[in-house]
């Protein structure tokens, strides 16, 4: 009994806290638990957890990606441009191809010239961000008349907005592929030890160029819908993405040291962030405490959850 | 390093030319670059020209000092940009209000050390692993910094005692530049002559070996945060002076220019190996390819390609090596255990 429960409270404690949160802010701001409100909250975590997703995938198979916010940039500028010349669906695509040819080279970067994942996406932060800056001179795309790119944020499906369903449909897909594919087991197995999946014949070098490719795909997509909610793109936008992305990971309760993956927590972990943000908006606490929330909320997150010297049982255990 | 010799003295022909690379490669490959650059950059040959390319390295390098050791013993700390708002936010308030530039330098040297400080005992005592950490601290520090000028306004100060620490010189030579100079001999010093650049050496190539070791692991790592905090303080008080003002927006990603000059330098990111030397040419190689790529017109914006292009080259050249180093030893070898 005692051990399932502290098997539930290990597995869904980022759930218990979100739902908590929840509760605390709909006592303090009645607005909170509106409908609109919470569906606004819902969008904006959607942004975060839909490249955090992809992350997820990339920590769980023992790396990282520094680049999604340039990858989030660059998609959303190179689909906006393209939207003239090739309508809006096959811009999309156009998106989402050019995030993927981008994680596709962070993964040749770290297997074939082997340099290691946090300084190769670290150097093509730069250069992708570069990039975009010189494909747009500095300067702002814009969207005119082009209602139909707010497919991806301004439209809802049974009163639900896209995003919404983007980052759920997301998190199920990769939830099934880590959990019941092949190609799942391998990224958990190179995460968990490296040498050992080379020796038993996974092939470790083609499954990291899927692994980054989909990182790259779910960046632009964030970055498409980002664009798409205000119908302007630009090579500044996302900045600091990637690591917005990699703190919601981790409060989900997937562990930097790979091998793990919880698609799960990093939703709620991205939701969670959003409430709050939202929560000190609606209480009329000045912007700049947000950054310090999710800060702290990271560290403690961090200090009960993952640190294995430290067991949050002992805090509620009575002394025999 | 003499451990890690020994232990592959089978290969000591390749591995002299891989610590003669990590040492003296950055370096070399700098002063090509100069030679490249007096000769074919019309303008870089101008000593104004040159001072200001060397000006420029050290508001990077001071800090990049602190994070050489960082890195050699396995850890890096990504909250030095907010870290550096913050500091030189301080320091310029202290300044403002007493008019004592010693006052804002303790001031600034201070709070970079105290948030040192906090990064080395969630990292040592709370055991949340330095990346964590130092990326929650990024965002704690900046917001406190947001909260406390209450809104992102800058403070200004002009005064002639304290601007001259980024802008004026001695003899002849930008005072930035001496102290960044300053810094990494100290830094070179206590890598290699005291028990604590040992201690950093031998936790970044084996912490399990260094604890059996007796190394003091706890007190060395938490003393290595507050030393990046230091140093991160004196590049906060020169970028303070240069620019006569600071505000809490400062230098968001300062922390992955560091980092990546640092790399650069050839200190690994996996520890155990890295020198000052390296770091200090990485930073002034940086220095000098933004000021060519000014003088030949080449837009900000390709200077980020250029950066993020020598970044990756100078990392691939290692894993190349590595990868001819491997097929070349299978083949004297086709029977090797690993």
């Amino acid at each position: 009994m005692k051990n399932t429960l502290s098997k539930i409270w290990k597995s869904y404690n980022i759930a218990v806290i979100v739902f908590i949160v929840a509760i605390v802010l709909g006592i303090l701001s009645p607005r909170f638990l509106s409908l609109d409100n919470l569906l606004n909250v819902m969008t904006n975590a959607s942004l975060v957890a839909i490249v955090g997703l992809g992350m997820t995938l990339a920590i769980a198979s023992g790396n990282f990606d520094l680049s999604v916010g340039a990858t989030a940039a660059f998609a959303g500028c190179i689909s906006f441009s393209l939207v003239p010349t090739i309508g809006v669906p096959a811009s999309m695509v156009a998106g989402l191809a050019a995030g993927a040819v981008i994680g596709f080279v962070n993964g040749l970067i770290i297997t074939e010239l082997r340099v290691p994942a946090f300084i190769a996406t670290l150097a093509m932060l730069t250069i992708v961000r570069g990039l975009t800056l010189i494909y747009t001179d500095g300067k702002d795309l814009y969207l005119f008349g082009q209602t139909n790119y707010k497919v991806l944020s301004g439209e809802y499906l049974l009163g639900i907005p896209t995003p919404i369903w983007l980052a759920v449909g997301i998190c199920l897909l990769l939830s099934f592929v880590i959990g019941q594919t092949r190609f799942g087991r391998h990224t958990l197995a190179l995460g968990s030890n490296l040498p050992a999946a080379k020796r038993s014949g996974i092939p470790t070098s083609r499954v990291l160029w899927i692994i980054f490719s989909i990182v790259g795909a779910t960046a632009a997509l964030s970055g498409m819908i980002i664009s798409s909610q205000v119908l302007t793109a630009n090579g500044r936008l996302a900045t600091g993405l990637e690591l917005s992305a990699i703190a919601v990971v981790v409060l989900g309760g997937t562990p930097l040291s790979g091998g793990q993956a919880s698609m799960l927590g990093t939703l709620l972990g991205a939701l969670l962030i959003s409430m709050i943000n939202n929560g000190l908006n609606l209480l009329n606490v000045p912007i700049f405490y947000q950054e310090l929330t999710v800060g702290v909320l990271m560290l403690v997150a961090l200090a009960v959850n993952i640190n294995k010297g430290f067991d949050v049982r002992s805090l509620i255990r009575r002394h025999a | 390093m003499s451990v890690l010799t020994k232990s592959k003295s089978t290969v000591s022909a390749n591995l002299d030319w891989d610590v003669l690379w990590e040492r003296y490669g950055i370096a070399t490959v700098l002063l090509i670059s100069w030679a490249l650059a007096y000769l074919f950059v019309p303008k870089f040959s101008n000593p104004d020209n040159m001072l200001n390319v060397i000006r420029q390295s050290a508001f990077v390098g001071c800090a990049a000092v602190g994070m050489t050791m960082a890195i050699i013993s396995g850890t890096f700390d990504l909250s030095i940009g907010s870290t550096l708002a913050f500091s030189a936010y301080l320091g310029l308030l202290v300044v403002r209000q007493t008019e004592s530039v010693p006052l804002g330098l303790l001031t600034t040297l201070a709070a970079g050390m105290a948030v040192g400080t906090v990064n080395g005992f969630l990292v040592t005592r709370v055991k949340i692993p330095a990346f964590i950490a130092t990326l929650g601290m990024l965002f704690i520090v900046r917001g406190l910094t947001f909260i406390i000028s209450q809104g992102g306004e800058p403070v200004r100060f002009n005064g002639k005692a304290f601007t001259w620490w980024g802008n004026g010189s001695l003899f002849g030579i930008p005072t930035p530049f001496l102290v960044f100079i300053l810094c990494a001999l100290v830094g070179s010093f206590v890598l290699s002559r005291t028990a604590f650049g040992r201690y950093i050496f031998s936790i970044g190539t084996n912490p399990n070996a260094a604890v059996v070791a007796g190394v003091p692991v706890t007190n060395t790592t938490t003393w290595i945060f507050i030393v990046v905090g230091l140093f991160t303080g004196i590049s906060a008080f020169l970028i303070g002076s240069r620019l006569y003002s600071a505000g809490p927006g400062l230098e968001p990603g300062f922390e992955l220019n560091v980092i990546s000059a640092v790399v650069l330098g050839g200190t690994r990111l996996a520890g155990g190996r890295g020198s000052m030397i390296g770091t200090v040419a990485a930073c002034l190689l940086y220095a000098t390819m933004g000021n060519v790529l000014n003088l030949l017109h080449a837009d900000a914006f390709a200077q980020r390609v250029a950066v993020g292009l020598v970044l990756l080259l100078a990392l691939s050249i290692e894993g190349i090596r590595q990868r001819l180093f491997e097929r070349s030893s299978r083949r004297i070898s086709t029977v090797k255990t690993m």
